[in-house]
């Protein structure tokens, strides 16, 4: 971890618009929990708060999102502008600087979704007795976010188009190819998620049950967060900076 | 090819700066072509048409592009894949992109933080007085003229007093007080001992800074050496002008006799005459307008661009 890179890439983070975008969007659950909470609806508040709430806005939504417009910003977006060469001349191992704006856009994605999980939780489940449904989507959230942060600041040393890509993904892949193939639920961080949700969360089957077993979710989520934590820093290594640039 | 002044033991044992053989193609695009030269302390300035290839030395210089072919060191040491390299290295990029929301004092810092120097803020103080920007040090970069931005580059770059500083078109934008004074501070750094390498392709920028030249057309290192070398064999040249007078055919007839010129041609009455040397040629052509009687109206270079002085010394 590098300090001076870590608190740059939280004032870059903390000034880009869509930050505050997110915001609004994070925003979303809470009220939604709130209109569930004090609407009259018939469906069972712990499957609300797990397949919905939980399942379909936050972790298929807001999570991802939010891991996108960090993961892409915290390294992309200097790399996209040309500032990157002020940090990458620098005597600091490329790995150091992988590891720190991965922590900051992590963390940041982190403060984002799990405010919004664990207040639209509680308020939709406040005096029904499934705390643990809270909790385990909060520690889901926490483990998922780094999954896909990794994933997403790998891209954008891969690709100037990062975001469009991992909105491809997102939207495409983890929202429809992988609904369609049961196959390719494998390589969806947003199963692993659900999956150690779940598995934390202890719900039966009939409320909310998840493709991926917890264990496996989790050696998965481990895998993809090596995985593209190494091809992250071996790209930056190799990083080079072209003429159009 | 080595500029420096051969140091004992041979150019290359004490190069700071030592390209070799080196290549750099982008699929079937050469960009650079087999360059070989040896840089030891002072000021080298590439200077060459945009796109000759410059920014593509400097990017491999500054380890931020790898060779094709050919090898690169830097006081002795790769710099491709090689971060701790840049202890010593100063960079000025020519990209005009900075952190918005930073002040320079706090850009300047963060590069101090970066290479863990014993006081940054010291540092920084200094880097920033170096290149007068301490009454706007407080303001936020994103409000910056682009000679400001220059400026607070070259802050960035000095900052950890590296011994070896690449600058990417440093005087981009700068106002000419500007430019003077990034002028006076790099010959001073020069004089301590520091190897200063900047690209640009203004031939005055060159000729008032650079001690050793190094020309760069189509990636090819076209000419190097000392300024006077290389404006010698821009004066020598061959060189044509476009001549207007009173008797464009009897000027002609009569400037074919001089020794200095080497060519004439006349086309739909247009005098066009090609002189060996531009100097005799300079003093030859009124005195031989004035014995033939004739009213000289104009002579006028017609290759003095840039590009077709480079054109020439490559084709040389």
């Amino acid at each position: 971890m590098n300090w001076p890179v870590a608190q740059l890439t939280l004032r870059l983070l903390l000034n880009q618009k869509r930050t505050v975008l997110l915001a609004v969007l994070a925003l979303v659950p809470v009220l939604l929990a709130a209109v569930f909470r004090w609407g009259s609806f018939e469906e069972h508040p712990a499957d609300w708060a797990s397949n919905r709430l939980m399942a379909q806005i936050i972790v298929a939504a807001l999570l991802p999102l939010a891991a996108l417009i960090f993961g892409t910003a915290a390294l992309g977006s200097e790399i996209d502008d040309g500032t990157a060469v002020y940090l990458l001349a620098k005597p600091i191992p490329r790995w150091r600087v992988v590891v720190s704006k991965l922590v900051v856009a992590w963390l940041v994605t982190v403060a984002f979704v799990l405010m919004a999980t664990v207040v639209a939780g509680v308020l939709a489940l406040a005096g029904e007795g499934h705390a643990l449904v809270v909790v385990g989507f909060a520690v889901a959230v926490i483990a998922g976010a780094l999954a896909y942060c990794t994933v997403f600041l790998a891209l954008s040393v891969a690709t100037s188009r990062a975001f469009l890509a991992g909105l491809v993904y997102v939207f495409i892949w983890e929202g429809l190819v992988t609904g369609l193939f049961e196959g390719t639920r494998v390589l969806s961080i947003r199963e692993y998620t659900l999956g150690l949700a779940g598995w934390i969360a202890s719900l039966s089957p009939k409320t909310f049950e998840p493709e991926l077993a917890g264990g496996q979710s989790l050696v998965l989520l481990a895998i993809v967060c090596l995985v593209a934590g190494w091809v992250g820093v071996r790209l930056l290594q190799r990083f080079e900076t072209g003429e159009s640039s | 090819m080595s500029t420096a002044p051969a140091p004992a033991g041979g150019p290359a044992a004490r190069a700071a700066i030592e390209l070799v053989d080196v290549s750099r193609w982008y699929g079937n695009v050469v960009a650079v072509n087999e360059i070989s030269f040896a840089l030891g302390p002072g000021i080298a300035g590439l200077l060459g048409p945009n796109g000759a290839g410059k920014s593509t030395i400097l990017h491999m210089l500054s380890g931020f592009l790898r060779p094709s072919a050919g090898t690169i060191r830097v006081l002795g040491q790769p710099v491709w894949k090689n971060p701790s390299v840049y202890r010593e290295i100063g960079l000025v990029p020519e990209r005009e992109a900075l952190y918005p929301f930073l002040t320079a004092f706090e850009f300047v810092l963060l590069g101090a933080r970066l290479h863990r120097l014993p006081d940054p803020e010291a540092a920084a103080a200094r880097a920033i007085d170096m290149v007068d920007l301490r009454d706007a040090q407080h303001r936020a970069i994103g409000g910056y003229s682009k000679g400001m931005k220059q400026r607070v580059k070259v802050a960035a770059a000095i900052v950890h007093d590296p011994r070896i500083l690449l600058l990417d078109e440093p005087f981009n934008g700068a106002d000419p007080r500007q430019r003077l004074h990034l002028m006076d501070m790099l010959r001073t750094m020069a004089g301590e001992g520091r190897t200063i390498v900047f690209s640009s392709h203004i031939l005055e920028e060159v000729e008032r800074l650079a001690e050793n030249v190094l020309v760069i057309i189509a990636g090819r290192l076209a000419a190097a050496g000392d300024f006077h070398t290389i404006r010698r064999l821009m004066t020598d040249r061959p060189h044509t002008f476009t001549v207007r007078s009173s008797d464009n055919r009897r000027l002609g007839a009569a400037l074919i006799a001089q020794p200095s010129v080497f060519g004439v041609d006349l086309t739909d009455g247009l005098l066009t005459v090609r002189a060996a040397d531009l100097a005799a040629f300079a003093f030859a052509a009124p005195r031989v307008a004035q014995t033939q009687g004739i009213r000289l109206f104009e002579v006028r270079p017609t290759d003095e661009s840039l590009e077709s002085v480079f054109s020439y010394l490559v084709r040389r």
